[in-house]
């Protein structure tokens, strides 16, 4: 897999990002759009989404975590989302999502695997209260025809470690 | 003046509360002096400080402490405040270091919390006494099974009159581990509430609660997610007519033993047998070192939730550890631990500490809906409709649990609750 060089801020050489960001902003959509579905649908059948609970946590299976879920329990998550007795979502949360300094780190076309980083900005707003998550992202995307699957989705907050109010929407 | 025993003794009446108690800043106010102020409160795990010059800080009440390892093996509780100016010595969550050191004139520590150092000593005053300078100690400490608990009162019931009623229900959890001891080493989840701490030490035992507070996590059939790596499937909760709680939900009990301390009954959840290569290989680990009669004795489920009064749970159903920490009387953060249990294979581990994710982390399935019920809690006891908060079911139906030494009732109803009000008025009616 070519790394980008270390300390560079731009992507692998060679490699066009912008059908990198156009998926990652369309994933941001849909979590804005409260599509849970289709959201969860853009990730490979072994696909995870993991938030950690410490900064550069270096594993979700021996330390908590805010989020890691596998396809399944992204499935049990979401059935939850759309149950008509979730509390902590009557009313629903409003999400906007920013994503920028999109980065090719590592492409690998042969494979069709590509490591793609950016940074998340998410304002919620509920019940008169607006918060703000912010951190890094980072995808690990699987080329599937035209487009990509999502093999692991990671959200480092930069706040990661603080004591949150209940989080019931996905980053 | 509220510190008047006979109007805080009005606040509380046979199956019911008054709202002030969660309301009133002068009411909490004295909690922090009157209750956190001399219980024992649970403070942290010996293996959070492993090798000596570890630490950790934490809060007991709002008052900052720091927990360390000395170079003599020993553990200490101390006051996180600079014996000098007032800063706290140490900033860190966690950490090692062979001397702690104020940030402000560089005051220096040893892990006892002696005073080893003064810059510029020539500018004491006559008569300034190094020894007299150290880092003040919580009065008391107590350890059981590498759990530390702490009193900042220096008389009151001793350690083993408040924790031995509930030594059995941490033998219940350690135990579990195949070597016998747990470790604290796989992160927290810190969660907080615009709520009353106590809205969340109720809600520990409340088995009420359940069907309808978490009916999000419930399927069409009455069951809750598969939780646990073992189970084919997650507890009923709902019965088969969709309309009432499942019998076995019903059927559960909670016991109280004193000094505010209670626990509930397995779940509906350990019906049927837990089977998986995950736990079968952990089962053989536990019965390899303690023997197989033994091993399906420990596992054999007895308790879901305890409480620890007042600031502690422990959850054998998913192995971890609560710590309650009230902030204001609106305001309260919990610290919850998954604890590894020492000899049981990783990927046993491994998935005790996902399902806390799934179960207690902030982004949880189940405790965000609980989260939501103690912040709507504060918002409607805001109302001076009635004075009253009600905790009266199955008031006079408790009955004495010879066997366990212990008063037993329906874990639906609100039995612990009244317990841990009891315990409250014993602490609050009582002048420092």
């Amino acid at each position: 897999m070519a790394d980008a060089a270390q300390g560079d801020t731009g992507s692998v050489a060679g490699v066009d990002r912008r059908p990198f960001e156009d998926f990652i902003v369309h994933e941001a959509r849909l979590l804005d759009a409260r599509r849970f579905r289709d959201w969860m649908g853009l990730f490979a059948e072994d696909g995870t989404y993991w938030v950690p609970a410490v900064p550069n946590q270096p594993s979700p299976l021996d330390q908590a975590s805010l989020f890691y879920d596998d396809r399944d329990l992204m499935k049990t998550r979401i059935d939850r989302l759309e149950h008509p007795r979730i509390h902590v979502q009557t009313p629903p949360s409003r999400t906007a999502h920013l994503v920028g300094n999109v980065v090719v780190d590592a492409a690998d076309d042969a494979k069709g695997e590509y490591l793609v980083g950016s940074t998340v900005i998410m304002v919620e707003y509920r019940e008169d209260r607006q918060r703000l998550f912010a951190g890094r992202q980072q995808h690990r995307l699987r080329r599937d025809g035209a487009s990509f699957r999502i093999v692991q989705k990671r959200v480092d907050l930069i706040n990661c470690d603080s004591a949150f109010e209940a989080m019931a929407v996905p980053i | 003046m509220l510190d008047r025993t006979d109007e805080i003794g009005r606040l509380i009446e046979p199956g019911r509360v008054h709202r002030r108690v969660y309301t009133d800043p002068e009411i909490f106010e004295l909690e922090m002096e009157r209750i956190f102020g001399r219980a024992w409160l649970f403070v942290g795990h010996a293996s959070q400080v492993p090798k000596p010059g570890d630490y950790l800080t934490t809060e007991l009440g709002r008052q900052p402490v720091i927990m360390t390892r000395h170079h003599d093996g020993s553990v200490h509780v101390l006051l996180n405040r600079c014996t000098h100016r007032g800063p706290k010595v140490v900033n860190e969550r966690c950490g090692h270091a062979t001397r702690l050191v104020c940030c402000y004139h560089g005051w220096t520590f040893d892990m006892d919390g002696t005073l080893v150092g003064v810059p510029v000593p020539e500018g004491c005053a006559a008569g300034f006494r190094k020894e007299e300078f150290g880092l003040a100690r919580a009065p008391r400490t107590g350890v059981y099974r590498g759990f530390v608990f702490a009193s900042l009162s220096s008389d009151g019931p001793s350690f083993e009159d408040h924790i031995g009623p509930m030594k059995g229900n941490i033998d219940d959890l350690v135990d579990r581990a195949p070597d016998g001891e747990l470790a604290f080493d796989a992160g927290m989840h810190r969660y907080a509430y615009d709520g009353n701490w106590k809205l969340q030490i109720e809600n520990v035992l409340d088995s009420y609660h359940v069907p309808f507070g978490h009916a999000s996590t419930v399927n069409k059939d009455g069951v809750q997610f598969a939780r646990r790596e073992g189970d084919s499937k997650g507890a009923a909760v709902i019965a088969s007519d969709k309309k009432s709680t499942a019998a076995s939900w019903k059927d559960r009990k909670s016991y109280i033993a004193g000094n505010g301390h209670g626990w509930t009954s397995n779940t509906a959840l350990d019906e049927g047998k837990r089977s998986s290569p995950t736990f079968d290989a952990y089962k053989r680990s536990l019965a390899d070192k303690v023997g197989a009669a033994r091993a399906e004795q420990i596992l054999t489920p007895r308790l879901h939730n305890s409480l620890i009064y007042p600031n502690m749970s422990i959850m054998g159903l998913n192995i971890h550890v609560r710590v309650i920490k009230p902030i204001a009387v609106d305001r309260t953060e919990v610290n919850i631990f998954p604890v590894r249990l020492v000899g049981a294979p990783a990927a046993m581990n491994s998935a005790n500490i996902r399902l806390l994710n799934v179960t207690h982390a902030a982004a949880s399935f189940v405790q965000t809906d609980d989260l939501e019920s103690f912040a709507r809690a504060q918002k409607g006891l805001r109302s001076t409709a009635s004075p009253w908060v009600d905790i009266s079911r199955g008031l006079g139906d408790e009955e004495p649990d010879r066997e366990l030494n212990a008063t037993r009732e329906f874990a639906t109803h609100e039995m612990v609750v009244r317990a841990q009000y009891k315990a409250w008025s014993g602490y609050m009616r009582e002048a420092v």
